[in-house]
């Protein structure tokens, strides 16, 4: 299956957003759109209906990062990875994501977030993770995979 | 009624009053404890003999009380519980021991202290109750102080309980809140170097810009190292040097350089935490990035072991070795790994491992940290 995803960030601090996209594209991923509010990545999230998105828990208008994670996993089914610095924020059983890469993250920690989720999308055994920048939720009973949308 | 089971004299209703004639009468009469006799086979257990301790204490004279049962002590406040534990007691024939509120003649309460007994003759025949009263309002009056400083106390530690919770909690939220706020600006420090980075187009100034990004990210470790362990004054150098080294390794090609590790646990305190990984990381980086060049693979060791009081951190390649590095050409790398080396009171030794190099570097541990 393809290993090149369709991303979209849900990152309001500008900096962090571009250099989380040159590091994509350098793993072979695309960008499809960068957000810095919930309202312009739920549009985004309905417009391009990329593969997955990463998302900060602290957008433009507040801590809207979980809800967004909700809707575009419930309503598009996308893959949802989140990247913060706050992951206390994430509620105990929130289930519409893979997992959490915390800020600040290494190339590492986002190198192996990408090989779970890809691993997670095509069913394969989730991959060893030894980095202390990615925690995957998988013990937390995550809903099935979804397919990817191309 | 039979002679045998009568009284026991006690003399003449006279003598009786006067106290005279019998010396246990006499005592009876001159104690100060306050005493009562009364007769449970008259009518309603009349008070037959009362001394003048019983008199001085409840304010009534003789002819007031004789006669009368003892319940004219009792006021509106007296405890209920009390008064049926003595009528209890007095229709079974039985002791009871009470302490309860009662009265005097002008009204004044006083908490009395009441032990009663019944008097048998040697049939078993119930004479009389004999009862002895004693003041100890003193005593009640300080028990009740005691009790109501005591609340006080329990208030006021509730109170302060209250209140350092408050603080803790507000301290746990800045804590939070400042931990989240330096995690977000060192993201974007490095953010910054990184798309400066990729912007160079010289590569020499790229690779600067790339070391910059490895000491940021060496330095962010040790800020996610500290924090989570709910104690931010020690440091766990495994678990850091582990994940540094794994990070410094993505730099690299794939299966290019081999790294052992051999990783006692050691814990120092978190002021030695950022000197400590900026150098390891600026070691080990050198010994990965330079000491294999053009491709070639190799085998990079990093060993720490606990010495004698000293932290013993073993850096070793088995590579072209520092002079053929260039290694005096890569001036800040050096300048940066003496001062380190100063500020942790520390040594660096550089040994030539034939082939390679062995950086040996011995840090100092205060008695704290040895214990650990």
């Amino acid at each position: 299956m393809d290993s090149s995803l369709q991303i979209l960030i849900v990152e309001d601090e500008i900096l962090i957003a571009l250099e989380l996209e040159s590091l994509l594209q350098d793993s072979g991923h695309s960008v499809v759109g960068i957000a810095a509010s919930s309202e312009e990545a739920l549009a985004l999230g309905a417009e391009c209906r990329p593969d997955l998105a990463f998302v900060d828990i602290h957008l433009a208008d507040g801590p809207t990062g979980v809800e967004v994670a909700r809707s575009l996993a419930r309503e598009h089914g996308i893959m949802v990875l989140f990247m913060t610095a706050n992951a206390k924020r994430i509620p105990d059983d929130f289930t519409d994501a893979h997992g959490v890469i915390s800020k600040p993250y290494t190339e590492r920690g986002v190198q192996q977030a990408l090989d779970y989720v890809i691993a997670c999308r095509d069913g394969a055994g989730p991959p060893s993770i030894d980095t202390l920048t990615f925690m995957p939720f998988q013990n937390r009973g995550l809903r099935a995979p979804s397919q990817a949308q191309g | 009624m039979s002679e045998k089971s009568r009284a026991p004299d006690l003399g003449s209703a006279r003598e009786i009053e006067e106290g005279l004639g019998d010396p246990f009468t006499a005592a009876f009469r001159a104690t100060r404890m306050a005493m009562v006799i009364t007769d449970p086979r008259r009518d309603d257990n009349p008070i037959i003999f009362v001394n003048d301790a019983f008199l001085n204490l409840t304010g009534y004279a003789q002819d007031e009380v004789v006669g009368r049962n003892c319940r004219f002590l009792q006021g509106p406040d007296t405890d209920p519980a009390a008064i049926d534990a003595v009528r209890a007691a007095v229709a079974a024939g039985e002791d009871v021991e009470v302490e309860l509120l009662n009265h005097r003649k002008d009204g004044s309460p006083f908490w009395n202290a009441l032990v009663i007994s019944p008097v048998r003759n040697e049939e078993g025949d119930l004479l009389y109750f004999f009862a002895s009263q004693a003041d100890i309002s003193a005593k009640k009056q300080a028990e009740q102080d005691l009790n109501r400083s005591r609340d006080i106390l329990e208030d006021l530690v509730a109170q302060r309980t209250r209140d350092l919770q408050e603080a803790l909690d507000q301290t746990s939220a800045l804590l939070h809140e400042v931990d989240h706020r330096v995690k977000n600006n060192l993201q974007v420090v490095s953010s910054l170097v990184l798309l400066k980075a990729r912007q160079s187009p010289d590569e020499a100034t790229r690779r600067v810009l790339l070391n910059m990004a490895e000491r940021i990210s060496a330095l962010s470790t040790v800020h996610r190292l500290l924090y989570p362990a709910g104690d931010v004054s020690r440091f766990d150098l495994k678990e850091f040097i582990g994940d540094l080294t794994a990070d410094l390794m993505t730099a690299l090609p794939k299966d290019r350089i081999t790294l052992d590790l051999d990783v006692a646990p050691v814990t120092i305190s978190a002021a030695k935490a950022t000197p400590l990984a900026l150098l390891v990381n600026e070691i080990v980086g050198n010994a990965l990035k330079h000491a294999y060049p053009d491709g070639s693979r190799g085998r990079v060791a990093v060993r720490v072991a606990k010495l004698d009081g000293d932290v013993c951190i073993v850096i070793e390649d088995g590579g072209i070795g520092l002079e053929a590095q260039g290694a005096s050409g890569r001036g800040f790398g050096k300048t940066l790994i003496e001062m380190l080396v100063r500020q942790l009171r520390a040594r660096i030794d550089w040994e030539d491992a034939q082939p390679g190099t062995r950086a040996v570097v011995t840090v100092p541990l205060n008695a704290e940290e040895a214990q650990l």
